[in-house]
């Protein structure tokens, strides 16, 4: 009997904090940009895409308790808008054959409502490019949806940060900053 | 003593799944996530550039890209020496022409050379790939038409420019591999249908052997050369004999590649340089030439 009751509490526990934990995974059936921008004199352009994935977790209603978040993007995946000026990207400056994805992987540290569905949060932790993690912190908007949130930030980073090569030859293409613009969704994972 | 151990296991519970629910734990129990695709596999390409210099290489362009060329092939041979500005006071032959990728695999341009007025029109495909570390494999074909719409041999003065004769085709199968990621090789074997149009009887037809090499010096540099071997068929005995031997640089930056080369040929459409080449290179007799793409994108700016 005792041993029973113990058995109870105990999946009681579990059971609870799986129930107040939320575990939102980026959700591919919306439109997500992830947009990378370097401004230059000569040759601005954006390189575009969608194979963003990750998750965001929180439990309780509040979203800095035990806070964990990791978002990749698959390089590879990158349209500058011409096949050449991605090939470039890929081979020259990203070297994707040996760092295929990006990632950043973290907590929110700070989430401030702004209204009914939305919060102003900073996100705190490390940003992985090219074989190079550094320390980050990055402001965005989290705007709650039926059982999702569309997620928006952007911020600049120093390629020269991440040990990537600007080449100075002819035209200076690319823009030592490059500027990183992030629209997407996640959607709430029921846990089985 | 039960109530003891109970709490024990209680607090041991309480502390296990606080542990795992840690977020600085690589791997927190309570997250189900996964990688929801594979990697993304770029298209295989080998050879920088859609050209060689007078040889297509298998490299095709993304969608919807669109390529602008001008080459220019100066007349007068090196060996003019300064007064003749070794060769580029001209006169020149030159093509312009404008390919357009239609997928990923396939590109259709139209170019024109002032040497005939000859305007082609020609496709190439991307038919088969090998991802292989070692010895990558990309293996296309190229097929065209060209029309000399205003003949300039004295022969055929007065014929219609319409005419049957003056039309021509080709064919070649590109393949190409790159061998540490440095020096890329083609074989492009090639058939001309109506190699010289001043036959008024019947049509005369050449395969050559094409054969191509391109060394990657730095990320924006590279060496080239192209060979192209006569095989079998019509050979002309006097204008167009010889093999024809190009070899240069190739610089490429944004959506640009800039060819500077030195050349026995005067020809720049496929249908006039794989008839053959004009000077010997046996008098060290070169012209200059160069080829300049560059890659547009029309619509929506990116």
């Amino acid at each position: 009997m005792f041993r029973s009751l113990k058995f109870l509490f105990l999946t009681i526990i579990v059971v609870f904090n799986l129930l107040l934990s939320a575990e939102y995974q980026v959700d591919h059936s919306r439109e997500n940009v992830v947009k990378f921008i370097s401004h230059a004199p000569m040759d601005d352009f954006e390189g575009v895409t969608d194979k963003i994935d990750g998750y965001i977790y929180w439990e309780g209603d509040n979203l800095l308790n035990k806070s964990d978040m990791y978002f990749e993007v698959d390089l590879n995946s990158i349209d500058t808008g011409i096949g050449l000026r991605n090939r470039h990207m890929r081979d020259n400056y990203l070297e994707t054959d040996q760092y295929p994805y990006t990632h950043f992987k973290g907590k929110l540290t700070k989430a401030e409502k702004v209204s009914e569905n939305e919060y102003k949060v900073t996100a705190e932790g490390k940003m992985y490019i090219h074989g190079v993690e550094k320390d980050i912190t990055v402001e965005g908007n989290m705007t709650a949806l039926d059982s999702s949130y569309h997620i928006t930030t952007q911020f600049v980073t120093a390629l020269s940060d991440y040990k990537i090569k600007i080449p100075q030859l002819m035209f200076f293409k690319i823009n030592e900053n490059m500027q990183l613009e992030l629209d997407f969704y996640v959607k709430k994972i029921e846990k089985n | 003593m039960k109530s003891r151990l109970f709490m024990v296991i209680l607090l041991g519970g309480f502390f296990l799944i606080s542990v795992l629910s840690f977020p600085g734990f690589t791997q927190n129990p309570n997250i189900s996530w996964k990688r929801s695709s594979p990697e993304t596999q770029p298209d295989l390409q080998l050879f920088h550039s859609p050209h060689s210099i007078d040889l297509p290489t298998a490299t095709t362009l993304q969608k919807w890209d669109v390529e602008f060329e001008i080459s220019h092939r100066f007349i007068p041979p090196t060996s003019v020496g300064i007064n003749g500005f070794y060769g580029l006071d001209g006169p020149v032959n030159m093509r312009i022409a404008l390919g357009l990728a239609l997928n990923n695999r396939s590109i259709i341009t139209l170019g024109r050379s002032n040497f005939n007025d000859n305007i082609d029109l020609t496709l190439k495909y991307k038919i088969f790939e090998i991802r292989n570390n070692a010895l990558p494999v990309l293996i296309a074909a190229r097929a065209g038409g060209a029309w000399n719409s205003n003949p300039a041999y004295i022969q055929i003065i007065g014929r219609d420019k319409t005419n049957s004769r003056n039309f021509q085709a080709f064919g070649q199968v590109i393949l190409n591999t790159m061998i540490r990621n440095k020096l890329g090789i083609g074989v492009v074997p090639s058939y001309l249908y109506n190699t010289d149009i001043r036959f008024e009887d019947k049509t005369k037809d050449t395969f050559r052997l094409g054969l191509n090499a391109q060394y990657y010096v730095g990320q924006f540099w590279s060496l080239l050369i192209e060979y192209t071997p006569y095989i079998s068929g019509y050979r002309s005995l006097i204008e167009q004999k010889h093999n024809p031997l190009s070899f240069g640089i190739e610089l490429e930056t944004g959506g640009h590649f800039f060819k500077i080369f030195l050349s026995n040929s005067k020809f720049l459409n496929s249908s006039q340089f794989l008839a053959g080449a004009d000077l010997p290179v046996e008098n060290n007799d070169w012209r200059l030439g160069f080829m300049i793409t560059r890659l547009l994108k029309f619509g929506k700016k990116i």
